[in-house]
């Protein structure tokens, strides 16, 4: 009985390092690709056979990395904040306030549902229009509307569980419901707020179509356009193309590394009421 | 403004008459906490849709649309072009057998993690990196490692004997597709082994203990209790994925660009071409418009499964 148990767990934790193993291994070779020499990157082993570190500087150096990365951090922070600002207040008030009832919700998901080329050539003539295209101001606003849905759907759970009783109390000692929602819902909700703002800016952080269509200079460029172009017009090199990509992701990772349990909680909360 | 309203308040006509202004005044105010809500969505959806209908009906280039009427000549063309229905039923085909996948996947992993006796959690963390990648650089990342010369995949078939030439992964048909569905594997299998562990915490301890002392194996407690119990939130996650599914684009772009020949060129992917290559706006504004209307159609069905479950679930 106990030999049988041990060989099921034994099984269990092959599997689970198969699995592991499997999840980890793009990264890894990435790590490893961007330290490898031209020529080795066609030797097709996992590491490299000599180490160099040339490929970090010259990625650096053939695209302005730097200002795609500042184009990226600042038009998904700001666009999170911009969401944050247009959801918050429309949940609360549909949750307590009576307003907006059933159709909101519905059509926050409908409009969730459309896939992001329904808005990709409305929305270029409308910044076109006025005079945002081509400027990370338009992709702040693009982002701060785009992503309304997403946070409409992982906030709500968040604030309905924040009990009545207290607003009530609040309420009756004359506080109108802007200065409910501010001073008391905001702080017991914080971590569900933190959870929401960081998925909406790194939704919008990864984005790449609509970033590609309505900033198009290499001033405004964020950092997935960028990336893209390491295989398109300029010239295909492994190693620079692995040390720009794992530049790109160094800041999601550290935000997942510090905050997975906000993340995880406030993905789930969403995703299975 | 109360007070001013107050002033006036000197008969019983004017009470009521009072009441109801009041009552007005607080529903706009009420109001006011959804307009920004209200101009996003417009902003994103309404005024998307009523623009690309106009500029379905129209001859537009993408410098000067809106130049004549041309009524529905645009949605002749899209509906007898092979090429586009084609792609919209890779797209369909591709989302539904990619996120049945996805999900048998992503629970049986769940259910690993959760039967750990430590660790679990701590994967759950782990999985949370693919997700979090842009896909433009889970794209590059798979590149490597599907690529004919010098990628990881080769150089590990080629040194155990098991093929004699390289493989182009992501320039032949089947193994194009393959490709882009194993890298979406890659990222968004983690986002269902997420939700799944989450659903499984649910689960009152009570229950599984109760099978486990009546007798019941693992396979009887699967089949019978768990995936009962989880037949709503697992239906759930089962639309959003296939939601999720019908945006892919970026994957397409880095891997393959649509190649070779048209093979992996979904219905995202056409659209943006015909629009943001080719110019023809109106043309791809129909395609829209048609992609938008399959995939409500495809996806209603799920979503009244869906429904369904949550009713017979309480």
């Amino acid at each position: 009985m106990s030999r049988k148990f041990s060989t099921v767990a034994a099984g269990r934790w092959l599997i689970t390092a198969l699995v592991a193993g499997f999840f980890a291994l793009p990264i890894a070779y990435l790590v490893s690709v961007s330290f490898k020499t031209k020529d080795d990157t066609l030797s097709g082993g996992f590491l490299p056979s000599t180490i160099t570190f040339d490929n970090w500087p010259h990625a650096f150096n053939s695209v302005p990395l730097v200002t795609f990365i500042a184009n990226s951090v600042a038009s998904s922070v700001l666009a999170g904040i911009l969401t944050l600002a247009i959801t918050l207040p429309a949940v609360y008030a549909t949750l307590r306030l009576g307003v907006g009832g059933k159709w909101l919700p519905q059509v926050a998901l409908s409009s969730y549902m459309a896939p992001p080329v329904v808005a990709l050539i409305p929305l270029f003539y409308l910044l076109k229009q006025i005079g945002l295209i081509n400027s990370v101001a338009g992709l702040v606003l693009v982002y701060g509307c785009i992503n309304v849905p997403v946070a409409f759907w992982l906030l709500t759970p968040f604030l309905r569980r924040v009990p009545i009783d207290i607003e009530h109390a609040a309420a009756l000692d004359g506080a109108g419901p802007l200065r409910i929602l501010w001073s008391i819902v905001l702080p017991l909700v914080l971590p569900g707020i933190v959870a929401t703002l960081i998925i909406v800016v790194i939704l919008a952080y990864n984005e790449f179509l609509l970033a590609s269509t309505f900033a198009f200079g290499d001033a405004t460029r964020t950092l997935t356009v960028g990336i893209s172009l390491f295989q398109g017009d300029r010239l295909v090199n492994f190693g620079q193309m692995a040390a720009a990509s794992l530049t790109g992701i160094a800041p999601v990772y550290l935000i997942a590394l510090f905050m997975q349990r906000h993340l995880v909680s406030g993905l789930a909360h969403g995703g299975v009421k | 403004m109360t007070l001013a309203l107050e002033r006036f308040d000197v008969d019983g006509l004017g009470e009521r008459r009072l009441s109801a202004v009041r009552r007005l005044v607080a529903a706009g105010g009420r109001g006011l906490w959804l307009a920004p809500i209200v101009a996003a969505l417009a902003v994103t959806t309404l005024y998307p849709t009523v623009f690309l209908i106009a500029l379905s009906l129209s001859k537009s280039s993408l410098g000067s649309p809106f130049r004549a009427f041309v009524g529905l000549d645009q949605f002749g063309r899209v509906l007898t072009d092979p090429v586009f229905l084609a792609a919209i039923g890779r797209s369909i085909v591709y989302g539904f057998v990619g996120s049945a996948l996805q999900l048998v996947a992503g629970f049986a992993i769940a259910l690993l993690f959760s039967s750990l006796i430590t660790g679990g959690r701590l994967l759950v963390s782990l999985v949370l990196l693919p997700l979090m990648t842009p896909p433009v650089m889970v794209g590059v990342a798979w590149k490597l490692i599907l690529a004919p010369a010098g990628g990881l995949l080769n150089g590990w078939l080629l040194a155990a004997g098991i093929i004699e030439a390289p493989i182009s992964f992501l320039g032949t048909g089947g193994w194009a597709w393959l490709s882009i569905g194993l890298a979406d594997f890659w990222q968004w299998t983690p986002f269902i082994v997420i939700l799944c562990f989450a659903a499984l915490t649910t689960l009152p301890d009570g229950v599984i203990e109760a099978s486990v002392i009546d007798g019941a194996n693992a396979r009887q407690r699967l089949i019978h209790i768990i995936l009962p119990a989880l037949a709503a939130p697992l239906a759930s996650i089962f639309v959003l994925k296939l939601i999720i599914a019908f945006k892919l684009f970026d994957l397409v772009y880095v891997l393959t660009f649509g190649g070779p020949g048209f093979d992996t060129t979904n219905a995202g992917f056409a659209i943006w071409k015909h629009g943001l290559q080719e110019f023809d706006v109106a043309q791809a504004a129909a395609e829209t418009l048609i992609y938008a209307v399959v995939i409500g159609l495809v996806t209603l069905p799920v979503v009244k499964l869906h429904a369904a479950l949550e009713r017979w679930d309480t």
